[in-house]
């Protein structure tokens, strides 16, 4: 019986775990093993136990890569939910040609990040620029990306919020949808001003979604690659490189597969410990934090 | 009471207008520019009245003929992935959904925790596999990597959305002796539509936009329209910008009406995904 169910199941199941086998789960665990060994092309390979690790993890260039995407990461990711919570609730209000407006908002996750890299590139282009003109005729600071590594993180920051804060956007919107209006009634009734409202039951019925969205866009922004490597390639003097270029660069311009390897493995590492923490923060009630 | 009326929809007003600008002003502006003859690109202050122009876009035709190549890859390689990724979430999505078990609850708990591997993770070793199997610079490997990256989340996808077709129907069907690939086909998929759309939305627009897997596996035959845009940008000293917002314009502008056509689909499955997922 139940076997006769495992055959008839398990060839609709068969193709999914097969290409995630042998595409991710597998190559993932040569990764491990890639990273126990010093190796390059031509060379055999050599076990060295975790000393790739001990390189990465003591390597100044690292240390800088590492420290650029955690900012990268806190500034963007928390700067982009408080936006996308902002909007949620201005939707939520009540807008004139709603569906409009929504369909403009999702507009960025249409386009690529190579096409938002020239985009952005021209509108702060230091000569030309709209945005660059626009700062100047107001005298504001303008970003000097192409030789200033910080403004050309700021720059990075800005172009990952525009492109994913449409995700971000719509869970948390989704989510205060599905809030009661009832619930708003009873507060109103109850004598609550619009913050208490907002306070006690707004903040806490979105805590759920906002940590889904936050959790989501830690461990994407966490292997952010594209944006950073088509506007800077990670330079001047690696100064503006991530985690993920970093990696990149070991493998690919260094040969370095051990130390890429390692640092392929502190990356995963860094996702599951991420996400264990989302999970214990679900299970002690998750929204604790809003009270 | 009035004034505070009036001034809360003054700030609501300037509200969506800056959300409108932020989101739209960037796609607006290059789309523009592609039109602009070539020395209004770069006017100080910048030109909002001019005669277009399709010159760079006869440029793009003329001297990037890589680029119109690029975009047939695209298409092709789109294409393949989205099927395949639809069929396999489907056949997986249908089991998760009609079975439970001890195996398979921790099956689909793996499929999840796939999610967290970063896709350049996989690249280390599959580069020399890749170019061992003599798949490098080919179609195929960016379909299967395209497809396997978003067929855990299409099976979480699939498998909430066929929770909400009755099981009656598959039981009668299957009692007028439709087989489980048949019941599966005529009955569940047509009303799965849903599903496989906000699916498809995320597989299309990945596999249309995605740079990093075709950077690093392909080099000439199978470069996708990211790829070469991408080189355009490299050659940044060399090259007319004028060309490069006609290129980004060609590769933007389809990709993004069919978000706007399926807006319904990816606003579902984006929330569906993270809340099941």
């Amino acid at each position: 019986m139940l076997f006769q169910r495992t055959a008839r199941i398990l060839p609709l199941l068969a193709p999914v775990h097969l290409l995630i086998l042998s595409v991710i789960v597998l190559p993932s665990l040569y990764v491990v093993w890639l990273s126990l060994n010093v190796s390059s092309f031509g060379l055999a390979p050599r076990f060295v136990g975790l000393q790739n690790y001990w390189r990465v993890l003591t390597d100044p260039a690292f240390h800088s890569a590492l420290w650029n995407t955690v900012v990268l990461v806190i500034v963007a990711v928390h700067l982009e939910l408080a936006v996308g919570l902002g909007m949620a609730l201005l939707f939520a209000s009540g807008l004139p040609f709603r569906r409009f407006l929504l369909v403009a908002v999702l507009a960025p996750y249409a386009v690529s990040e190579v096409t938002a890299v020239v985009m952005w590139r021209f509108l702060f282009d230091p000569d030309a620029g709209p945005i660059t003109l626009a700062l100047r005729a107001l005298s504001l600071p303008t970003l000097d990306w192409s030789f200033e590594p910080s403004h050309a993180m700021i720059l990075i920051g800005l172009l990952t919020i525009w492109l994913h804060l449409p995700f971000t956007f719509v869970i948390v919107y989704a989510a205060r949808l599905a809030i009661p209006a009832e619930l708003y009634e009873a507060a109103r009734i109850d004598g609550a001003t619009r913050w208490q409202a907002f306070r006690r039951v707004t903040l806490p019925l979105l805590g759920p979604a906002m940590l889904i969205a936050l959790l989501f866009r830690y461990i994407f922004a966490f292997r952010l690659f594209s944006e950073a490597w088509l506007l800077t390639k990670g330079g001047p003097a690696r100064s503006t490189e991530v985690v993920a270029i970093y990696l990149y660069q070991e493998a690919f311009s260094f040969n370095a597969f051990g130390s890429a390897a390692a640092t392929a493995w502190i990356m995963v590492l860094a996702s599951l410990l991420l996400a264990g923490a989302y999970v214990f923060l679900l299970r002690r009630g998750g929204m604790a934090h809003a009270h | 009471m009035r004034t505070e009326r009036w001034l809360i929809g003054l700030g609501k007003a300037v509200a969506v207008a800056a959300i409108l600008f932020w989101s739209l002003f960037p796609i607006l502006f290059i789309a523009m520019s592609s039109l602009k003859p070539g020395q209004d690109i770069f006017a100080v202050p910048p030109k909002w009245l001019f005669a277009p122009t399709f010159k760079h876009y006869v440029e793009l035709w003329r001297s990037w003929g890589v680029f119109f190549d690029g975009l047939l890859n695209s298409l092709l390689i789109t294409i393949g992935a989205t099927l395949l990724a639809i069929v396999a979430s489907a056949c997986a999505g249908y089991v998760y959904s009609r079975h439970s078990g001890r195996v398979l609850g921790a099956s689909l708990l793996g499929l999840i925790i796939v999610r967290l591997i970063p896709p350049i993770v996989v690249t280390l070793p599959l580069f020399p596999i890749v170019n061992a199997l003599g798949l490098s610079d080919t179609h195929l490997v960016l379909i299967l990597l395209y497809a396997t990256f978003f067929v855990s989340l299409g099976t979480v996808l699939m498998r909430t959305f066929m929770d909400q077709i009755p099981r009656e129907l598959d039981e009668a069907a299957s009692m007028d002796g439709a087989s489980r690939m048949t019941i599966l086909r005529k009955v569940i998929a047509p009303l799965a539509m849903p599903g496989v759309l906000a699916v498809a939305v995320f597989v299309i627009v990945f596999s249309w936009n995605e740079f990093l897997f075709a950077f690093i596996f392909t080099a000439t035959k199978a470069k996708t329209a990211p790829l070469v845009i991408s080189e355009m940008i490299g050659s940044i000293d060399g090259v007319d910008w004028g060309i490069l917002f006609a290129a980004s314009t060609v590769q933007l502008v389809p990709v993004l009406i069919f978000v706007v056509f399926m807006n319904r689909y990816l606003v579902a499955g984006l929330t569906a995904g993270s809340t099941k997922g």
